[in-house]
């Protein structure tokens, strides 16, 4: 081992741990440790405006520990705990300093975020001389923390992580477990688990020890669980496939009666966004085709729907909703394909900017005193009726949860036999090269049209829920953050992948409802997973294999995206979609 | 001479030139009935075309950061209406303070290099840092990915500045010299729309030779034609595109302080239309084409400022003032649609 590695070793750290600090103080002016100071994750102990400054030292500090391959240099263990060590430290002193400045010049004229409030939430109102050793004492924690997980070997590792997310999930997820734990009479265990919005100490604990001691046994003796799965003939394991969906259908049906009004309610809005998610999932995921335009559809399908069903309507046909349904659905048809038609010979990158024009050219129409006679205006169209079926009229929001449902479970049907049918295939052979799809004689604007005008009427039935779910429709929540909120939910869950969808859209647009903290910066949040997630992921989290191999396929040659920053060497750009 | 037909007529096709049919001929009778009906006068429609310009000298100006990149790295930097919007609201923390020191308007042209020296930088060190972050290790990813990167960073940007400046509109201190009007060859022109004009042309001209003339303009052309070769060439492409970056946040900055003379309001959102349409404008000129850029802004803007009023105002159509970013995008799709290589471009 020579000097100058070491000292570039220790450099590194140094650069990385300044990085981390650039995190704390990007949370802490957008006003968000502030924010998250109010949830707790495990009562009385952690609070997330304090996991979420430390997790970002903790990623830079863990990255500080390992040298890049490159410099095929292995540190010892004394300098990965001081590399973890000056990394946190750094950071923490950074963050300190940060706050002596802001002390001395009053920064909160041009930063509103910037207030002794801030302060007070970064050193967890200890104050100032005080509070600038807590940081760096934090930092230091946090260091040794990253060196330890550096440290431990990998089969304990993966488990350790996997107890400390699991905790952290549970405890996210409190709003929701806690009702669905009182509804079911089981006030105990909600009162041992949780408390004052989060875990309480010894739920905390107790997750963790069990979480660990699973996945420690799955890594010393295998999964047995699943191995005993892939054992079995063919015919058991499908009807174990079977049992294992008719529980998960009657968890669903069973839902809105356990979770109450508000919880429904919000299911509810998850449910038109798996529904989107599916249809924009057809037009970008399968048909390659990126479409940021999809509101449209969904303005349209809601529009028509209020003009359909409305007794204040102009055209005043007051048709009952299910009547209305088909007629939706034909509309969105037809109109995917007037809006699909001369766009679809447009590459890639044009065809996003198009269907973005068009989306909004919808929205300032629909805005617009110009077509005021028939869609209201800026005071759009009330008094929708919710839909009647025998005697139960679909209001509350617990029986409106079962229409979305069954069209969200016919929904994800139509597309999973989709995907596997010979449309489907024709779509992944008109994505992965359109010349050559071309040539063995599919008929690329025939399927493209096809997979638009699908994703136009999952987009308008969508559209004709909210109409109804809201009783009155405005253009003002019909703009292009409701394609932006879809899109991002596909690449969370990832392109082609419908399980992908329904992950995508209960913690893009569940989590939010939920936890109000995050609802202040779900934009924010919305533009971080997408640069995030086509930076470190780009299959998604829950990927299709096929997606999988083609964003990966051109790595076999070189090393990784990452890696292929080194002064241009480039070999032609590759062209996928 | 009989009429050919193509062999198979589809469907598409025929949307297309019934698209092409109707656009046409709504303009026409739309232009027609409005000017028949003789709703303004020869000084309402002279003073639409002059805001048009101004307003179009601006986008010209966005538009060139759309086109300079593109012309290096084949893609579309969704976020550089971000890149606009965060030096201009950076820099309106450096015009209130040099207001309330009573700099401005004692010394207005110090105040003024001032607030443009920081509305540029600013804006310069977003797009190198976007570049930097966002785009470069994505470089050989497929052609949707870079694009669905620049719409996560713009929402990020937009939200980021939204969280850190605050959601409110502000509006920018007063700058007396540039209140009033000139009248140039007996034509009365606002002092703001004139100073717009004029700098952003000066600065679309500097851009020109720049690119022409000097050194890294030559590196930058050739980078534009062939990475590899140009690399081979000893070119160092990565600084290249960082330059190009830079370069386009420093117009895009000096574009905002333009768009504050006109509007006087600096808001957290104002970067998307802005941008949206300089894209429109790169598009129309033929996308990597400079000259194109400048030529597409001021024919945006000056659309965007007659076309809603001749257009449909001879229909009857009500606050056709309303429709302004209709004609907006409405010319952006069609533009795609019919020359995707726009007016000054070769097809491909």
């Amino acid at each position: 081992m020579n000097e100058p590695t070491l000292g570039r070793f220790y450099l590194r750290a140094l650069g990385l741990g300044a990085l981390g600090a650039v995190v704390v103080i990007y949370l802490a002016l957008i006003g968000m440790i502030d924010r998250f100071e109010a949830r707790n994750i495990i009562n009385g102990v952690l609070t997330l405006g304090v996991l979420a400054p430390a997790l970002g030292v903790l990623i830079f500090a863990y990255r500080s520990t390992q040298p890049p391959k490159a410099w095929s240099f292995v540190p010892p263990a004394g300098h990965v705990i001081g590399a973890g060590l000056l990394a946190g430290g750094v950071a923490g002193l950074i963050s300190a300093a940060f706050l002596f400045v802001n002390e001395a010049v009053a920064l909160n004229a041009v930063l509103v975020n910037a207030t002794p409030r801030m302060t007070d939430a970064l050193t967890l109102g200890a104050g100032l001389p005080t509070g600038a050793a807590l940081l760096v004492g934090a930092g230091l924690v946090v260091g040794l923390g990253a060196a330890a997980l550096r440290l431990v070997p990998d089969r304990f590792r993966r488990p350790l992580v996997a107890a400390l997310v699991a905790v952290l999930l549970l405890s996210l997820m409190e709003p929701f477990l806690r009702v669905v734990l009182l509804q079911l009479e089981l006030p105990a265990i909600a009162h041992w688990l949780y408390e004052a919005g989060g875990l309480t100490l010894q739920g905390a604990i107790v997750t963790f020890i069990v979480v660990l001691a699973v996945r420690l046994a799955a890594e010393f003796r295998g999964n047995a669980v699943r191995e005993r799965v892939d054992a079995m003939p063919a015919g058991q394991r499908r009807s174990l496939q079977i049992g294992a969906l008719v529980a998960g259908l009657v968890i669903l049906v069973l839902l809105p009666q356990i979770i109450g009004s508000f919880l429904s309610e919000v299911v509810g809005t998850v449910g038109l966004y798996v529904l989107m998610g599916l249809g924009l999932n057809i037009v970008v995921g399968y048909a390659g085709l990126l479409d940021l335009g999809y509101v449209a559809f969904f303005a349209i399908g809601a529009y028509a729907t209020a003009i359909l069903t409305s007794p204040v309507s102009a055209l005043g046909s007051e048709l009952a909703f299910w009547v209305a349904i088909p007629i939706v659905m034909l509309i969105a048809a037809v109109s995917g394909l007037i809006i699909g038609a001369p766009v679809l010979r447009l590459r890639g990158d044009y065809l996003a900017i198009v269907t973005l024009g068009i989306g909004e050219i919808v929205r300032i129409l629909l805005l617009s005193d110009a077509l005021r006679p028939w869609t209201g205006g800026a005071q759009g169209i009330l008094q929708i009726p919710p839909p009647q079926l025998l005697d139960i009229e679909f209001f509350r929001p617990q029986n409106l949860y079962y229409p979305i449902l069954a069209f969200a479970i016919a929904g994800t049907f139509v597309a999973l036999s989709l995907a596997n049918s010979r449309v489907g295939r024709a779509w992944n052979a008109m994505r992965e090269d359109e010349d050559v799809a071309a040539a063995t004689g599919i008929n690329v604007t025939n399927y493209k049209l096809l997979a638009f005008s699908l994703g136009a009427v999952f987009g308008c039935i969508a559209g004709a829920f909210l109409a109804v779910k809201l009783g009155s429709i405005f253009p003002h929540n019909l703009n292009i953050l409701v394609s932006i909120t879809v899109l991002s939910l596909i690449i969370l869950g990832g392109m082609g992948s419908i399980p992908g969808v329904i992950v995508g859209a209960f913690v893009l647009v569940g989590l939010p409802e939920l936890l109000r903290e995050f609802a202040e910066y779900r934009l924010l949040i919305y533009g971080a997973v997408l640069v995030m997630m086509m930076l470190w992921r780009p299959e998604g989290l829950i990927p299709s294999a096929q997606r999988r191999r083609e964003l990966h396929e051109s790595e076999d040659d070189e090393e990784q995206w990452d890696e292929r920053v080194g002064a241009g060497t480039p070999p032609p750009v590759v062209e996928g979609t | 001479m009989r009429l050919r037909l193509p062999e198979r007529l589809s469907l598409v096709d025929v949307i297309l030139w019934g698209l092409r049919v109707g656009v046409v001929v709504f303009v026409v009778t739309g232009s027609f009935a409005t000017l028949s009906q003789g709703l303004l006068g020869f000084d309402s429609w002279r003073s639409l075309v002059i805001v048009g310009l101004a307003q179009g000298a601006i986008y010209a100006l966005i538009a060139l950061g759309y086109t300079l990149v593109y012309g290096v790295l084949f893609m579309i930097n969704f976020a550089h209406g971000e890149v606009f919007m965060a030096g201009t609201f950076t820099a309106f923390f450096a015009a209130t303070a040099l207001a309330d020191a009573g700099i401005l308007n004692a010394n207005p042209f110090f105040g003024l290099a001032v607030i443009l020296l920081v509305s540029m930088v600013t804006s310069m060190i977003v797009a190198v840092l976007l570049e930097r972050i966002a785009y470069r290790p994505l470089r050989r990813a497929p052609r949707l990915v870079p694009l669905i990167t620049a719409i996560g960073a713009s929402l990020f940007l937009q939200y980021t500045v939204r969280s850190i400046y605050g959601s409110g509109v502000r509006s920018y201190p007063r700058i007396d010299i540039l209140v009033g009007t000139w009248d140039i060859f007996g034509i009365p022109i606002q002092k703001t729309q004139a100073v717009v004009i004029v700098a952003a042309v000066l600065l679309m001209i500097g851009l020109y030779i720049f690119v022409q003339r000097t050194r890294t303009g030559r590196a930058m052309r050739a980078v534009s034609e062939d990475k590899d070769v140009a690399a081979m060439m000893g070119i160092n492409v990565d600084r290249v595109i960082a330059t190009t970056f830079a370069i386009g946040g420093l117009l895009a900055g000096a574009a905002g302080i333009l768009y504050v003379f006109l509007f006087n309001v600096v808001s957290f959102s104002m970067g998307f239309l802005a941008g949206i349409k300089a894209f429109t404008a790169a598009v129309l000129g033929g996308i990597g084409n400079i000259v194109g850029a400048m030529l597409g802004g001021l024919f945006l803007g000056l659309l965007e400022s007659v076309g809603p009023f001749l257009f449909l105002s001879g229909f009857g159509v009500p606050s056709t003032n309303q429709l302004r970013d209709v004609v907006a995008f409405t010319l952006l799709v069609l533009v795609l649609i019919f020359r995707p290589y726009g007016i000054l471009g070769r097809k491909e």
